[in-house]
């Protein structure tokens, strides 16, 4: 196997790319970073164009770009450096570095300090993002999952808004205690595993986990208990990240604070990382247990669709709307994957990808406003609809998209999420899908108020600036983004297909109804 | 067999280009994009034509056409449904393209007359949303099965937002706007369940069965659901008794219906509604949005004769409603919400048929309906075009001579609406009420003596609204266009151009012929083969969608009969109760100097100027509910979820504090701790691991 592939190729340009932009003065650095990203981003839509992998990577799969260097042994265990993609990996590769570029556009407006050490920056949490999702053992995972963490909290405590240092240190030590948690965890199955492994690479333990037996005691702690511990711990730790009720609070300051380009990136591609290890980890490895405690798991989802959105009708902020809101779209991610269906989990997984688009955009797009008008409040601005029409007529499309309508991939994604529902082992499934569908009235109903609120009705704004349309390159990457959230919702297999393929795989042969409650 | 049926996809995508044309061009053009809008139109309607002549057989053998098209998502493994969008032409289907493309054509025609003769800004976005409304209502016509219907359903409600909302500036359109969006959304979550539900259970949302060389290639789920009912076929029903679910799939879309037909009680977006420009007010009511509601049910009869139970409640839905609005009509000031409350009372006779079997009668009055309410509403905006945009009534007056076309088109589209012989609207409600008259008798006798009972409930109240529907049509005639000129504005009233007068003319013409498709009356007194349109919904190349199924289906299934009864009594009846509403309106207000008489009902007529609080109570259900609940979630999120965060942190801070010389505050630092004590974690785990191995 040759030591460097593209994957490699792809990580070092954008890690060498933010260095230099770091160094780069700051009036070039935004167009320089732009730039620089388009690398990685032509790598990836090579790679998705020439995408062979077939399977789950966990399971067997045959894995694309795969390439494993063995790299340290540590007691009886040996560390490798090891990364591919699969199905589902893939899109959300393609996420990042779509988001990244256009993220980068939207930031020419607002930055307007140390522009180099945001461009760079921006670029690193770029280089993790991508080694999170390509990363195969453990612990090349984990140094690209914790080191995101770093460009991240620096983006939203130097160029956040007026709370921006309480929210950046709520944002990492929350999501740093989840790691651990999460940790503890998967070291504890793995050492559990005794010597079926001999590392601590995810598809070797994934598929020492399917064969019964393998797993022993730990600490005294008997199999199946250490199972149900172990994906506790995991989905705890997860869920901080998705985020999911009640680990939720960081999300809402983070993105309040954050300046528009991270919150794209927050909600665009960061939450995914929650919902990409809970289907690596809990859905993959422990489906078995998933499965027996489909009730409890699936309530939390429901609780989060409804609950988000109850929250995000009760605000005033735009962006803390958009917050909101994510925490009810990702419930619907929890929802499609605990189903262990066809398209419960593909359908899933396509929200994420969906989600990742259809947020970004709607931040950029109240992002835009901001720049123009410097206030998110809702009560502060009325009928901008005349002075920047492109802007609004793009605003509008977005909300609708995120509202569900059909032939925008939120529809796509959430319509198969409900079909992989109503009909799985869920108890009382049809029920329950019915209670989480409700959310797409409720987000109807603040997305529109807050729409005709601001947009329409008679101009008036109380903030001293003078609204005038925005300027080309602001508006560029919302109508790109809106095109990408048209296509697949038009035909989704772009994606869909290569994602069942991964997904597949997981869906267990003979559903047990009802689920057993192990607890 | 490459033909017509190739096109229909067209039919929806010539406006569609409309749309996308209007909107990125419209503005370098010399109509600002109603070119674009008037070509396609013409262009569907042409095709529209086509496809009829085709279906009736004029062209070869009378055929049918079911096909999927579009593979939306291909399912990958097992038990993994694939999702398809196809077209589907049958004599429903090619019936109503034609009804759509001919009101939208139309529609476009008058649009050069009502908004760029007067001056409107914003013609690119108005023409753009009209080619996408039109788009959406003829793709959902030849939708072929659920899922693609719902799809194209939502889009219709899109543009229902985008073009009531035209007049974004003034406060009034974005709110009606959004309550028509929210109200119907409401609606289409339980359509959507349903929908949901449908392919759950079935694993196909096919309307019709499609077939290749005979044999059947797919079967639609009405059909699988008939077989499971005899006990052929077994799907999943989620625990319930298998008609029973049945019936729950067929209310939940029947909420999508409710909400897009504006039924009783998701009726109260629509008279909102009128803050959109006229011609929008015209398609929405005559032949899209509204319409679409009332079409699904017929598109998938099918499935609701299965049972029973839906049956009923769409029959007594469909006749509350016609009665209900109707009194609310009485009491109205202004000439387009009259003509709002009369479409939400002839769609509650249209579900008055279709729950009491009238499936043909049904579709007659959608028909008819599309025609006289499609003239109302263009002959209103003539009015208002007239009036510079006033609306109210009581400033009217005497517009007969000065508006001599616009009076003599209205008129004929108010004998239409109010049942007078021979106009249009007398032959299909006299045919809606029948059926709910006969098959009420007729089922009374059975074991399903309740089914029976409600349908001649449902029957009393569409019979009743006979009388308000005639009164408030002349109501609001006299008081537009008889009597003496109120004001000014009346008396300096002028006739429009051509672009107005053209399609009042050809929908004038329309309102007093239409009915001729189907004299059921005059075709028993006379015994001449004059029932054309039940000739043409019996036959077609789908057996599953013709009446001739239908009909066996309501009385083997359903278990609805039809009694004995002769056509000639029950018109007589329905027409002598219209000739009273339209004298009491006489007496009342076709005087020089009217006055508004609606003192004389004293404490109701409050109750029908607030139109039955309904509007309050859903306002509340609103904010009065969901808003203090989403605040009282908030504070909970921010007081005791986040506040148990922030308390954690404050104790560890606490504790933190007797660390402080480890903490230099400064996060580079924080980042290496972390690091270091992952390591250190690490270590311990493989240690521990080494031990345990």
């Amino acid at each position: 196997m040759p030591l460097a592939g593209p994957i490699e190729a792809l990580l070092a340009v954008t890690l060498v790319g933010g260095l230099v932009v770091m160094l780069a003065p700051d009036e070039h650095a935004g167009k320089l970073a732009t730039v620089i990203s388009l690398l990685p981003l032509a790598g990836s839509l090579w790679m998705y164009a020439t995408f062979e992998g077939a399977g789950n990577a966990l399971l067997g799969g045959e894995l694309a770009f795969e390439s494993t260097v063995g790299w340290v042994e540590l007691a009886a265990y040996e560390l490798s450096w090891h990364v591919g993609l699969d199905g589902v990996s893939m899109p959300l590769l393609l996420l990042t570095t779509v988001l990244t570029t256009l993220a980068l556009v939207s930031s020419w407006t607002p930055i307007d300090e140390r522009e180099s050490q945001f461009y760079g920056l921006m670029l690193l949490m770029e280089t993790s993002l991508i080694g999170v999702f390509v990363a195969l053992d453990f612990f090349v995972w984990l140094v690209f999952w914790e080191f995101v963490l770093v460009p991240m909290y620096f983006l939203i405590g130097v160029w956040g808004g007026p709370r921006r240092r309480y929210a950046a240190i709520k944002f990492f030590i929350y999501t740093n205690v989840a790691t651990l948690v999460m940790f503890v965890g998967y070291a504890a199955l793995v050492f559990a595993l005794g010597d079926s492994v001999s590392s601590f690479d995810l598809p070797a333990v994934a598929q020492a986990l399917q064969v019964q037996g393998n797993l022993g005691t730990f600490f005294g702690i008997e199999p199946p208990v250490l199972r149900l511990v172990a994906f506790t711990l995991l989905f705890a730790g997860f869920a901080v990240k998705v985020p999911v009720f009640p680990l939720h609070t960081w999300l809402p300051d983070a993105h309040v604070e954050a300046p528009t380009p991270v919150s794209v990136m927050l909600a665009g591609v960061l939450l995914k990382m929650g919902t990409y290890a809970l289907l690596r980890f809990n859905f993959t490895m422990l489906s078995d247990t998933a499965l027996a405690n489909e009730g409890i798991i699936v309530a939390f989802g429901v609780f989060s669709v409804i609950y988000g959105a109850l929250l995000a009708l009760a605000q005033q902020d735009l962006k803390r709307i958009v917050a909101y809101s994510s925490i009810s779209s990702m419930g619907y991610v929890i929802v499609g994957l605990v189903a262990l269906t066809p398209h419960g989990i593909g359908g899933a997984t396509f929200q994420m990808i969906s989600h990742g688009l259809i947020s970004g955009l709607l931040f950029m797009a109240v992002g835009v406003i901001y720049n123009e008008t410097h206030t998110r409040m809702v009560g502060d601005i009325s009928g901008i609809a005349d002075r920047m029409p492109w802007t609004v007529g793009v605003f509008l499309a977005a909300a609708f998209g995120y509202m569900g309508l059909p032939f925008m991939s939120g529809f796509a994604a959430e319509y198969l999420v409900f079909l992989g529902a109503f009909d799985s082992g869920i108890p009382y499934a049809p029920l329950v899908t019915a209670v989480a569908m409700f959310g797409i009235v409720v987000v109807a109903g603040y997305l529109l108020w807050a729409m005709q609120r601001t947009l329409f009705g008679e101009y008036g704004l109380a903030t001293d600036y003078d609204v005038s349309r925005a300027p080309v390159h602001d508006v560029v990457p919302l109508v790109v983004l809106l095109v990408l959230v048209i296509a697949l919702g038009s035909q989704p297999s772009l994606v869909y297909g290569m994602i069942q393929e991964a997904t597949a795989p997981l869906v267990p042969t003979t559903l047990v109804p009802g689920g057993e409650l192990l607890w | 067999m490459a033909g017509v049926y190739d096109f229909v996809p067209a039919i929806a995508a010539l406006p569609f280009l409309a749309f996308l044309v209007s909107l990125f061009f419209g503005r370098y053009m010399p109509k600002r994009g109603a070119e674009a809008g008037v070509i396609a139109t013409a262009g569907s309607l042409g095709l529209s034509t086509w496809t009829a002549l085709t279906v009736a057989g004029f062209t070869g053998p009378a055929t049918s056409y079911n096909a999927n098209l579009y593979t939306w998502v291909q399912g990958v493994g097992d038990g993994a449904l694939t999702l398809s969008l196809g077209v589907l032409v049958d004599p429903l289907a090619a019936l109503m393209l034609l009804i759509v493309s001919l009101i939208s054509f139309l529609v476009h025609v008058f649009s050069l007359g009502y908004m760029n003769d007067e001056g409107e800004t914003g013609l690119p976005r108005y023409y753009a949303g009209l080619g996408l409304f039109t788009a959406s209502m003829l793709a959902f016509v030849f939708s072929n099965n659920l899922l693609m219907a719902f799809m194209f359903f939502e889009l219709v409600g899109l543009c229902s937002y985008l073009l009531i909302g035209f007049w974004f500036r003034d406060d009034g359109p974005p709110s009606a706007a959004k309550k028509a969006f929210l109200v119907t959304r409401f609606g289409d979550y339980f359509f959507l369940v349903g929908v949901v539900g449908v392919f759950a259970t079935f694993g196909t949302g096919l309307f019709a069965p499609i077939t290749d060389g005979g044999t059947v290639v797919a079967e639609s789920f009405p059909q699988v659901a008939e077989h499971a009912l005899g006990g052929e076929a077994s799907v999943e029903t989620f625990g319930l008794e298998t008609g029973t679910w049945f019936t729950v799939l067929g209310l939940l879309v029947l909420g999508g219906v409710i909400g897009k037909s504006a039924q009783f009680p998701l009726h109260t977006w629509l008279p909102d509604a009128m803050e959109g420009p006229t011609p929008v007010s015209a398609l929405i009511h005559a032949a899209t949005m509204v319409a679409a509601g009332v079409y699904l049910v017929a598109r998938m009869y099918g499935f609701y004769l299965l049972s029973p139970q839906a049956l009923a409640v769409i029959a007594l839905v469909g006749g509350f409603t016609a009665l209900f609005a109707a009194t609310m009509g009485v009491v109205k000031q202004e000439l387009k919400q009259v003509l709002a409350y009369s479409t939400i009372s002839q769609y509650g006779y249209m579900m008055l048929a279709l729950g009491a079997g009238g499936y043909t009668a049904a579709v007659f009055h959608l028909t008819t309906h599309a025609v006289f309410k499609a003239l109302l509403f263009l002959g209103a905006g003539s009015v208002i075009i007239a009036m510079h945009h006033e609306e109210n009534m009581w400033t009217m007056g005497g517009l007969k001579d000065r508006m001599p076309v616009t009076y003599y088109t209205f008129l004929s589209g108010s004998l239409a609406l109010a049942g007078i012989v021979p106009f249009a609207g007398f032959w299909s409600k006299d045919e809606v009420l029948f059926e709910a008259l006969v098959h009420g008798l007729g089922t009374l006798e059975t074991e399903a003596s309740m089914v029976g009972t409600l349908l001649l409930v449902g029957y009393a109240m569409g019979l009743l609204a006979v009388f308000f529907t005639a009164f408030y049509t002349f109501r609001m005639v006299f008081l537009t266009f008889h009597g003496d000129a109120r004001t000014d504005a009346a008396r300096d009233a002028t006739e429009n151009r051509w672009n107005v007068t053209f399609p009042l003319a050809v929908l004038g013409i329309g309102a007093a012929t239409v009915g001729f498709i189907n004299m059921v009356p005059v075709a028993e007194l006379t015994g001449a083969e004059i029932e054309f349109l039940h000739d043409w919904l019996a036959h077609g190349g789908i057996d599953a969608t013709t009446t001739e199924t239908y009909s066996e289906l309501l009385h083997d299934v359903a278990g609805i009969e039809a009694a004995e009864l002769g056509a000639l009594g029950p018109g007589a009846v329905s027409l002598a109760l219209a000739l009273a509403g339209v004298g009491t309106a006489w007496t009342l207000y076709n005087v020089p100097d009217p006055v508004e008489q609606t003192d004389k009902l004293g404490g109701l007529k409050t109750l029908l100027v607030h139109n039955y609080y309904q509007d309050e109570y859903q306002v509340w259900l609103a904010q009065g509910v969901t808003v203090p609940l989403a605040r009282a979630a908030d504070r909970f999120d921010q007081g005791v979820v986040d506040g148990v965060v922030n308390g954690i942190s404050s104790v560890s801070l606490f504790t933190g504090s007797r660390f402080r010389r480890i903490q230099s505050g400064l996060v580079t630092n924080y980042a290496a701790l972390m690091t270091l004590s992952l390591v250190l974690l690490l270590i311990v785990f493989v240690l521990a691991g080494e031990v345990m191995g």
